[in-house]
């Protein structure tokens, strides 16, 4: 049946399309922040705040 | 105790150290396949000309066979009589169990080393 | 501003008191998603694997195991509940490990947790690629390349993933819910309730056709019944209330799939001889087309295409964000401890583990990749009553405060220890040299830490709770 070859092509160029969005995406990020801010999350950061460990 | 300062790392030490966990990933996956090693063995007893009563199917099987497209005997002969070898020996089990605990006992000493440092360094040492 | 200060215990800089949440992962998720993710990750169980069970050992050894395996993971779901609404980061086990027992044990626990987790997505996308193939064989198409499928659904899901972390867990409560409702569905609509019954129990139900050695071995895949709940974890720093939320939505999710496993086992077995059903790739599916009914067969059929896709999409959550714990404390390169500064996820480890998984789709059989990921869960259901047994004793009850404490302990860590020991035996039975192959490289890549990788690494700024010292140190 064609609408199978046809469903086989879609999902190449669909994938492709999500693919190349999500490199562009990381290119793009990479080159406008810096890496500071990029990695400048912490473990335990927003625990200090909303979980109380005191009895 | 002195902080420890680590060195920073370059760029293509970074990528080195991907590289070398990657290559140890796929090997643990693809050694034993290429070994021929992987996989459960799967014994069939090979029963000539088959009927659904040498294979012990009751009426109800024979129906239920049929709907899942098992119009006689001989089509479904193969997955009927398909069984697992569980036969071991004692000496791989024994090197099995050895292995598991080797690895346990390697990990919980070795990683008490290092937490012994870490509480040391964030708490001072008393 | 220094890590001596952030860590100093029960002290929080003004620039922490104030609730900005600069570069980190968003908290916006609730109860609900942590029950998706948990339930989500597993349900394909239910429509996929577990029947290797009865393949094993017979449809009774299945029951057997399906319930042993609840009460192993009932173990895992309070133990994780209590350390985890402690200990509520992003990595989830992996930091459990770090903060209790020590860093190489850490970095063991992260590797399990990505490799679980990746592989299991990569067996989804595999089954998803089965599943299209299916429906055009059933629709007269024979020959279907499943590639572009299987490239599509990783592909799919890690752009969704990327894109924020809750518009990827809502997606995953509807679809996991849609999956749960099938099954009820199907088993309201064969069940006795209802007028005639094509369940045939008396006539179908054999003994054990390997004796109680089956049941043991049967245990391997009885774990593919509820195997990656445990995952729930991994939310922990997305979540708006962890102490809260973990423990309701790990506990809820381990209920919902005893009932769904019991359920499955029931239908299933009334449906087919235990000789097929053993060797069946897609029993559930099954089931519906032996029920004669063409809804009942697109229900289902829809069910086990949601179930694959929310369990991979729970994978890919999973997997990236232990990934990310770890280059956050260079025990990988740092640079995957970024988070993007718009959607706000570990997006460079989403990104990584993208060609890892089609790597692993594309070129493994499904159950080499299917074990993979069990002994990698095995190995940290395993850690898990050590990590237990060494935080009661650090720290006791009265030490810090837990969002949940679980109950009767030392017995359930001892229960699970003594059935991961029984898994062990069931995976060497069938695949034992897997099992030496797969240890043999958690040994050769934690000398690689302990002597190499570990310098890269900050002693004191890894413990970041706001505990006091362990007792014994």
């Amino acid at each position: 049946m064609q609408i199978w070859d046809l469903a086989e092509y879609a999902a190449w160029a669909l994938s492709a399309l999500l693919g190349i969005y999500i490199v562009t995406d990381w290119l793009k990020t990479d080159s406008r922040y810096s890496e500071e801010e990029l990695t400048s999350s912490r473990e335990g950061q927003l625990e200090a705040i909303t979980e109380q460990h005191e009895l | 105790m002195a902080r420890y300062t680590p060195p920073p790392q370059s760029k293509l030490g970074q990528i080195f150290d991907v590289i070398v966990l990657l290559a140890l990933t796929v090997g643990a996956l693809y050694i034993p396949l290429w070994l021929g090693m992987a996989g459960s063995a799967q014994l069939h007893d090979t029963v000539d000309a088959p009927s659904w009563e040498s294979l012990q199917q009751n009426a109800t099987m024979v129906e239920q066979w049929a709907k899942l497209g098992f119009a006689d005997a001989e089509a479904a002969a193969p997955l009927i009589t398909a069984r697992f070898d569980y036969s071991f020996s004692f000496f791989a089990l024994i090197a099995v169990i050895v292995t598991v605990l080797g690895y346990y006992t390697m990990m919980l000493k070795l990683s008490e080393k290092e937490y012994r440092d870490v509480i040391a360094e964030k708490f001072g040492e008393e | 501003m220094s890590d001596i200060t952030r860590n100093t215990p029960g002290i929080a800089e003004a620039s922490e008191a104030a609730p900005t949440q600069n570069g980190g992962l968003l908290r916006v998720l609730g109860p609900a998603h942590i029950w998706a993710l948990g339930v989500g990750i597993v349900l394909v169980g239910e429509y996929m694997g577990w029947n290797f069970a009865v393949g094993k050992g017979g449809a009774y050894a299945a029951l057997i195991a399906c319930w042993f395996a609840g009460i192993l993971y009932s173990c895992v779901a309070m133990i994780d509940s209590e350390v985890t609404s402690t200990v509520a980061a992003a990595g989830g086990q992996y930091t459990q490990a770090k903060h209790i027992i020590g860093p190489l044990m850490a970095f063991n626990v992260g590797l399990y947790l990505v490799f679980a987790y990746t592989m299991l997505e990569a067996a989804n996308a595999i089954t998803v690629g089965f599943l299209v193939e299916t429906v055009a064989g059933m629709t007269g198409h024979e020959g279907l390349n499943p590639q572009p499928f299987i490239v599509l659904a990783i592909m799919f899901l890690a752009w969704l993933n990327y894109r924020g972390v809750l518009a990827t867990l809502t997606f995953n409560l509807v679809i996991t819910a849609f999956a749960f409702t099938a099954i009820l569905i199907l088993f309201l609509a064969t069940s006795p309730l209802f007028g005639e019954s094509p369940l045939k129990h008396a006539e179908l139900m054999t003994g054990l056709p390997y004796g109680w050695l089956g049941v043991l071995a049967a245990m391997h895949f009885g774990l593919w019944f509820y195997l990656g709940i445990e995952g729930t974890c991994q939310a922990a720093e997305e979540v708006r209330s962890p102490s809260r939320s973990l423990p309701f939505g790990t506990l809820a999710g381990v209920m919902t799939l005893a009932i769904a496993a019991t359920l499955t086992w029931y239908l299933c077995v009334g449906l087919m001889p235990w000789e097929y059903l053993g060797q069946s790739g897609a029993p559930l599916f099954d089931a519906a087309r032996m029920s004669g009914s063409t809804a009942l067969t697109v229900l289902l059929g829809i069910g086990t295409l949601f179930a694959t896709l929310a369990s991979a999409n729970g994978c890919i959550n999973d997997a990236s964000r232990a990934w990310f714990a770890m280059g956050r404390d260079h025990y990988l390169p740092s640079w995957f401890g970024a988070v993007h500064p718009v959607y706000r996820t570990p997006y460079r480890s989403i990104i990584f583990l993208v060609p890892i998984a089609l790597i692993f789709a594309l070129g493994a059989p499904l159950d080499q990749v299917i074990t993979f990921s069990i002994l990698s869960g095995l190995l940290e259901y395993t850690f898990m009553p050590l990590n237990v047994i060494m935080f009661r004793r650090k720290w006791p009850l009265d030490t810090i405060k837990r969002g949940y404490e679980h109950p009767f302990h030392p017995v359930p860590a001892i229960v699970l220890l003594c059935l991961c020991g029984i898994t062990f035996f069931a995976v060497f039975l069938g695949y034992g040299t897997q099992l030496v192959a797969m240890i043999a490289f958690y040994i050769v890549v934690s000398l690689w830490f302990h002597f190499r990788r570990y310098r890269f690494v900050q002693r004191a700024a890894q413990f970041t709770m706001p505990w006091p010292k362990p007792q014994g140190y």
